[in-house]
Protein backbone atom coordinates (compact mmCIF):
# COMPACT_ATOMS: atom_id res chain seq x y z
CA UNK A 1 0.00 0.00 0.00
CA UNK A 2 1.15 3.13 -0.71
CA UNK A 3 1.90 5.48 2.06
CA UNK A 4 1.97 9.38 2.39
CA UNK A 5 4.60 10.47 4.48
CA UNK A 6 3.80 13.82 3.09
CA UNK A 7 0.34 13.36 5.49
CA UNK A 8 2.16 12.56 9.13
CA UNK A 9 0.79 13.82 12.04
CA UNK A 10 3.21 15.44 14.79
CA UNK A 11 2.24 13.63 17.46
CA UNK A 12 3.98 15.97 20.07
CA UNK A 13 1.48 18.40 19.07
CA UNK A 14 -1.39 15.69 18.24
CA UNK A 15 -2.19 15.30 21.77
CA UNK A 16 -5.40 17.27 22.30
CA UNK A 17 -4.72 19.16 25.00
CA UNK A 18 -1.25 20.38 23.61
CA UNK A 19 -3.10 20.82 20.25
CA UNK A 20 -5.63 23.24 22.14
CA UNK A 21 -2.47 24.78 23.68
CA UNK A 22 -0.34 25.71 20.72
CA UNK A 23 -3.64 27.10 18.76
CA UNK A 24 -4.62 29.27 21.85
CA UNK A 25 -0.62 30.90 21.80
CA UNK A 26 -0.35 30.89 17.70
CA UNK A 27 -2.64 33.14 18.11
CA UNK A 28 -1.12 35.72 20.70
CA UNK A 29 2.16 36.87 21.44
CA UNK A 30 2.58 35.50 24.74
CA UNK A 31 -0.35 34.32 27.55
CA UNK A 32 -0.37 33.69 30.98
CA UNK A 33 -1.13 30.29 32.98
CA UNK A 34 -4.49 31.26 34.30
CA UNK A 35 -5.77 32.34 30.72
CA UNK A 36 -4.24 29.30 29.24
CA UNK A 37 -6.20 27.41 31.49
CA UNK A 38 -9.40 29.32 31.15
CA UNK A 39 -9.01 28.53 27.30
CA UNK A 40 -8.50 25.07 26.99
CA UNK A 41 -10.12 24.05 29.79
CA UNK A 42 -7.41 21.70 31.52
CA UNK A 43 -7.05 21.50 35.27
CA UNK A 44 -4.13 22.87 36.20
CA UNK A 45 -1.96 19.68 36.78
CA UNK A 46 -2.59 18.75 33.25
CA UNK A 47 -1.80 22.14 32.37
CA UNK A 48 1.54 22.26 33.83
CA UNK A 49 2.63 18.71 32.48
CA UNK A 50 1.59 19.49 28.78
CA UNK A 51 3.79 23.12 29.34
CA UNK A 52 6.74 21.32 30.16
CA UNK A 53 6.70 18.37 27.86
CA UNK A 54 6.20 21.24 25.03
CA UNK A 55 8.96 23.09 26.94
CA UNK A 56 11.16 20.32 26.86
CA UNK A 57 10.75 19.41 23.02
CA UNK A 58 11.44 23.76 22.21
CA UNK A 59 8.09 24.51 21.34
CA UNK A 60 7.18 27.09 23.97
CA UNK A 61 9.01 29.61 26.39
CA UNK A 62 8.65 29.79 30.10
CA UNK A 63 9.05 32.46 31.73
CA UNK A 64 8.22 32.77 35.31
CA UNK A 65 7.69 36.19 37.28
CA UNK A 66 6.20 38.21 39.42
CA UNK A 67 3.49 40.24 39.22
CA UNK A 68 2.11 42.25 41.59
CA UNK A 69 3.99 40.54 43.99
CA UNK A 70 2.25 37.32 42.69
CA UNK A 71 3.87 34.15 41.10
CA UNK A 72 3.17 34.30 37.26
CA UNK A 73 3.91 31.83 34.33
CA UNK A 74 3.88 33.07 31.36
CA UNK A 75 4.45 31.08 28.16
CA UNK A 76 4.67 31.82 24.31
CA UNK A 77 5.77 29.80 21.18
CA UNK A 78 8.75 29.63 19.95
CA UNK A 79 8.96 30.29 16.20
CA UNK A 80 10.03 26.24 16.09
CA UNK A 81 6.73 26.21 17.67
CA UNK A 82 4.74 28.68 15.48
CA UNK A 83 5.79 26.83 12.57
CA UNK A 84 4.77 23.44 13.78
CA UNK A 85 1.86 24.25 14.91
CA UNK A 86 0.82 25.83 11.95
CA UNK A 87 2.01 22.46 9.67
CA UNK A 88 0.21 20.40 11.85
CA UNK A 89 -3.03 21.87 11.31
CA UNK A 90 -2.35 22.30 7.52
CA UNK A 91 -1.89 18.34 7.42
CA UNK A 92 -5.15 18.24 9.17
CA UNK A 93 -6.85 20.38 6.86
CA UNK A 94 -5.13 17.92 3.80
CA UNK A 95 -6.36 14.82 5.84
CA UNK A 96 -10.17 16.09 6.16
CA UNK A 97 -9.25 17.15 2.20
CA UNK A 98 -8.63 13.28 1.12
CA UNK A 99 -11.41 11.69 3.03
CA UNK A 100 -13.59 14.15 1.49
CA UNK A 101 -12.40 13.69 -1.78
CA UNK A 102 -12.69 9.85 -0.80
CA UNK A 103 -9.02 8.86 -1.66
CA UNK A 104 -8.71 5.20 -1.18
CA UNK A 105 -5.15 4.78 -1.76
CA UNK A 106 -3.52 7.42 0.49
CA UNK A 107 -2.39 5.60 3.76
CA UNK A 108 -1.69 8.18 6.99
CA UNK A 109 0.82 7.60 9.10
CA UNK A 110 0.73 9.13 12.62
CA UNK B 1 -12.24 20.72 19.96
CA UNK B 2 -13.13 23.74 18.11
CA UNK B 3 -10.20 25.36 16.40
CA UNK B 4 -11.80 28.67 15.76
CA UNK B 5 -12.90 29.29 18.89
CA UNK B 6 -9.48 28.46 19.97
CA UNK B 7 -8.06 30.90 17.83
CA UNK B 8 -10.55 33.62 18.78
CA UNK B 9 -9.70 33.43 22.26
CA UNK B 10 -7.58 36.36 22.53
CA UNK B 11 -10.24 38.19 20.27
CA UNK B 12 -13.09 37.30 22.75
CA UNK B 13 -10.73 38.34 25.86
CA UNK B 14 -9.76 41.81 24.15
CA UNK B 15 -13.17 42.55 23.01
CA UNK B 16 -15.89 41.10 25.46
CA UNK B 17 -14.19 42.82 29.15
CA UNK B 18 -17.31 45.02 29.06
CA UNK B 19 -16.88 46.75 32.55
CA UNK B 20 -14.08 48.70 30.69
CA UNK B 21 -17.27 49.56 28.03
CA UNK B 22 -18.92 50.76 31.14
CA UNK B 23 -16.48 52.95 32.54
CA UNK B 24 -15.96 54.27 28.97
CA UNK B 25 -19.44 54.81 28.66
CA UNK B 26 -19.75 56.71 32.00
CA UNK B 27 -16.78 59.08 30.30
CA UNK B 28 -18.93 60.00 27.23
CA UNK B 29 -21.91 60.94 29.26
CA UNK B 30 -19.35 62.90 31.81
CA UNK B 31 -17.85 65.18 28.92
CA UNK B 32 -21.60 65.88 28.17
CA UNK B 33 -22.24 67.09 31.14
CA UNK B 34 -19.18 68.98 30.88
CA UNK B 35 -20.54 70.46 27.81
CA UNK B 36 -23.72 71.40 29.40
CA UNK B 37 -21.94 72.95 32.61
CA UNK B 38 -24.94 71.07 34.25
CA UNK B 39 -24.51 71.45 38.08
CA UNK B 40 -21.17 71.07 39.40
CA UNK B 41 -19.88 70.46 36.19
CA UNK B 42 -20.20 74.47 35.82
CA UNK B 43 -16.88 74.13 37.62
CA UNK B 44 -14.00 74.02 35.34
CA UNK B 45 -11.93 71.12 37.89
CA UNK B 46 -15.48 68.67 38.11
CA UNK B 47 -14.40 67.19 34.96
CA UNK B 48 -11.13 66.61 34.53
CA UNK B 49 -11.47 65.09 38.51
CA UNK B 50 -14.19 62.83 36.75
CA UNK B 51 -11.71 61.65 33.84
CA UNK B 52 -9.36 60.86 37.02
CA UNK B 53 -11.95 59.29 39.36
CA UNK B 54 -12.86 56.86 36.25
CA UNK B 55 -9.67 56.24 34.91
CA UNK B 56 -8.83 54.84 38.39
CA UNK B 57 -11.83 52.53 38.79
CA UNK B 58 -10.28 51.22 35.43
CA UNK B 59 -7.55 49.71 37.60
CA UNK B 60 -9.41 47.56 40.22
CA UNK B 61 -11.38 46.48 36.51
CA UNK B 62 -7.87 45.43 34.87
CA UNK B 63 -6.81 43.89 38.18
CA UNK B 64 -10.15 41.64 38.29
CA UNK B 65 -9.21 40.25 34.67
CA UNK B 66 -5.95 39.83 34.90
CA UNK B 67 -6.25 37.84 38.00
CA UNK B 68 -9.27 35.93 37.65
CA UNK B 69 -8.81 35.58 33.63
CA UNK B 70 -4.74 35.90 32.97
CA UNK B 71 -3.08 38.24 31.13
CA UNK B 72 -2.38 38.16 27.23
CA UNK B 73 0.04 40.10 25.28
CA UNK B 74 -1.79 40.60 21.38
CA UNK B 75 0.45 39.59 18.47
CA UNK B 76 2.23 42.46 16.39
CA UNK B 77 -0.57 41.65 13.70
CA UNK B 78 -3.43 42.31 16.42
CA UNK B 79 -1.99 45.36 17.48
CA UNK B 80 -1.67 47.00 13.90
CA UNK B 81 -4.77 45.75 13.14
CA UNK B 82 -6.46 47.18 16.60
CA UNK B 83 -4.63 50.48 15.90
CA UNK B 84 -5.96 50.66 12.40
CA UNK B 85 -9.16 50.36 13.31
CA UNK B 86 -9.12 52.72 16.04
CA UNK B 87 -7.61 55.55 13.39
CA UNK B 88 -9.92 54.52 11.12
CA UNK B 89 -12.65 54.93 13.67
CA UNK B 90 -11.33 58.16 14.33
CA UNK B 91 -11.51 59.23 11.36
CA UNK B 92 -14.81 58.21 10.58
CA UNK B 93 -16.54 59.54 13.67
CA UNK B 94 -14.59 63.65 12.59
CA UNK B 95 -15.98 62.77 9.07
CA UNK B 96 -19.14 61.81 9.46
CA UNK B 97 -20.18 64.22 12.02
CA UNK B 98 -18.69 67.05 10.19
CA UNK B 99 -20.29 65.78 6.65
CA UNK B 100 -23.92 65.34 8.21
CA UNK B 101 -24.46 68.55 10.57
CA UNK B 102 -21.44 71.02 11.04
CA UNK B 103 -20.55 74.50 11.08
CA UNK B 104 -18.69 73.35 7.64
CA UNK B 105 -19.47 74.59 4.16
CA UNK B 106 -19.33 71.44 2.97
CA UNK B 107 -21.93 70.13 6.09
CA UNK B 108 -25.29 68.64 4.46
CA UNK B 109 -26.86 69.91 7.71
CA UNK B 110 -29.02 67.23 7.70
CA UNK B 111 -31.85 66.85 11.05
CA UNK B 112 -29.41 64.05 12.47
CA UNK B 113 -27.63 63.14 15.14
CA UNK B 114 -24.16 62.98 13.89
CA UNK B 115 -22.39 61.79 17.11
CA UNK B 116 -24.98 58.75 17.48
CA UNK B 117 -24.81 57.82 13.93
CA UNK B 118 -21.03 57.81 13.45
CA UNK B 119 -20.44 56.07 16.83
CA UNK B 120 -23.12 53.47 16.01
CA UNK B 121 -21.09 52.49 12.64
CA UNK B 122 -17.72 52.72 14.13
CA UNK B 123 -19.03 50.24 16.98
CA UNK B 124 -20.76 47.86 14.64
CA UNK B 125 -17.16 47.73 12.43
CA UNK B 126 -15.23 47.28 15.39
CA UNK B 127 -17.47 44.00 16.81
CA UNK B 128 -17.72 42.61 13.45
CA UNK B 129 -14.09 42.86 12.76
CA UNK B 130 -12.79 41.81 16.00
CA UNK B 131 -14.95 38.88 17.51
CA UNK B 132 -18.43 39.21 15.38
CA UNK B 133 -21.25 40.78 15.48
CA UNK B 134 -23.59 39.02 18.64
CA UNK B 135 -27.33 39.75 19.04
CA UNK B 136 -26.63 42.47 21.80
CA UNK B 137 -24.11 44.32 19.67
CA UNK B 138 -26.81 44.46 16.84
CA UNK B 139 -29.54 45.37 18.88
CA UNK B 140 -28.17 48.02 20.57
CA UNK B 141 -25.94 49.58 17.90
CA UNK B 142 -28.63 49.47 15.45
CA UNK B 143 -30.90 50.79 17.81
CA UNK B 144 -28.16 54.18 18.33
CA UNK B 145 -27.92 54.12 14.37
CA UNK B 146 -31.74 54.25 14.14
CA UNK B 147 -32.10 56.74 17.01
CA UNK B 148 -29.84 59.28 15.76
CA UNK B 149 -30.45 58.56 11.71
CA UNK B 150 -34.80 59.65 12.46
CA UNK B 151 -34.88 63.33 10.85
CA UNK B 152 -36.00 65.02 14.26
CA UNK B 153 -33.00 66.64 15.45
CA UNK B 154 -33.39 69.80 14.05
CA UNK B 155 -32.77 73.28 16.15
CA UNK B 156 -30.14 73.19 18.57
CA UNK B 157 -26.84 71.36 18.42
CA UNK B 158 -27.62 67.63 19.31
CA UNK B 159 -24.06 66.52 19.65
CA UNK B 160 -24.45 66.56 23.51
CA UNK B 161 -27.24 64.13 23.52
CA UNK B 162 -25.52 62.22 20.95
CA UNK B 163 -22.71 61.70 23.72
CA UNK B 164 -25.18 60.68 26.25
CA UNK B 165 -27.11 58.14 23.88
CA UNK B 166 -23.83 56.69 23.03
CA UNK B 167 -22.74 56.37 26.68
CA UNK B 168 -25.86 54.78 27.91
CA UNK B 169 -25.54 52.37 24.90
CA UNK B 170 -21.74 51.80 25.74
CA UNK B 171 -22.68 50.90 29.23
CA UNK B 172 -25.29 48.79 28.20
CA UNK B 173 -22.94 46.83 25.73
CA UNK B 174 -20.35 46.47 28.30
CA UNK B 175 -22.61 44.63 30.24
CA UNK B 176 -23.67 41.98 28.23
CA UNK B 177 -20.54 41.90 27.03
CA UNK B 178 -19.08 41.08 30.37
CA UNK B 179 -22.08 38.66 30.71
CA UNK B 180 -20.90 36.45 27.25
CA UNK B 181 -17.45 37.03 28.46
CA UNK B 182 -18.21 34.76 31.38
CA UNK B 183 -19.81 32.16 29.52
CA UNK B 184 -16.96 32.16 27.19
CA UNK B 185 -14.00 31.81 30.09
CA UNK B 186 -16.32 30.59 33.12
CA UNK B 187 -17.31 32.70 36.37
CA UNK B 188 -14.61 34.30 38.05
CA UNK B 189 -14.29 32.31 40.91
CA UNK B 190 -10.57 31.70 41.52
CA UNK B 191 -8.66 28.32 39.64
CA UNK B 192 -6.50 26.55 41.50
CA UNK B 193 -3.74 28.82 40.48
CA UNK B 194 -0.02 29.48 40.29
CA UNK B 195 2.70 28.12 41.73
CA UNK B 196 2.16 25.71 38.97
CA UNK B 197 5.95 23.95 39.00
CA UNK B 198 6.20 24.73 35.55
CA UNK B 199 9.35 25.92 34.44
CA UNK B 200 11.27 25.51 37.55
Amino acid sequence: MERNDDLTLDRLIHEPGRLAIMTVLSSLRDADFVFLQRTTGLTKGNLSSHLTKLEAAGLVEIVKRFVRKKPNTNVALTAVGRQRITHHWEQLERLRNLSESGDEHAAVPV
Amino acid sequence: MQRANLERAAAHYSYLRGWFSVAGGLLFILAALANWEAGPFQHAWVFPLGVVGIGAACLPIARFYNEHYGRISVSTRQYVRGAITVAIGVAVMLGLSSLLRSQADWSLDLPVNAIAISFALIMLLSYAVGVGLRAHHVLIWATLLVVGAVPVWDGADPSNIGLVLAGVALMVSGVFDHRLFVRTFGPSRRLNLEDSGVGA
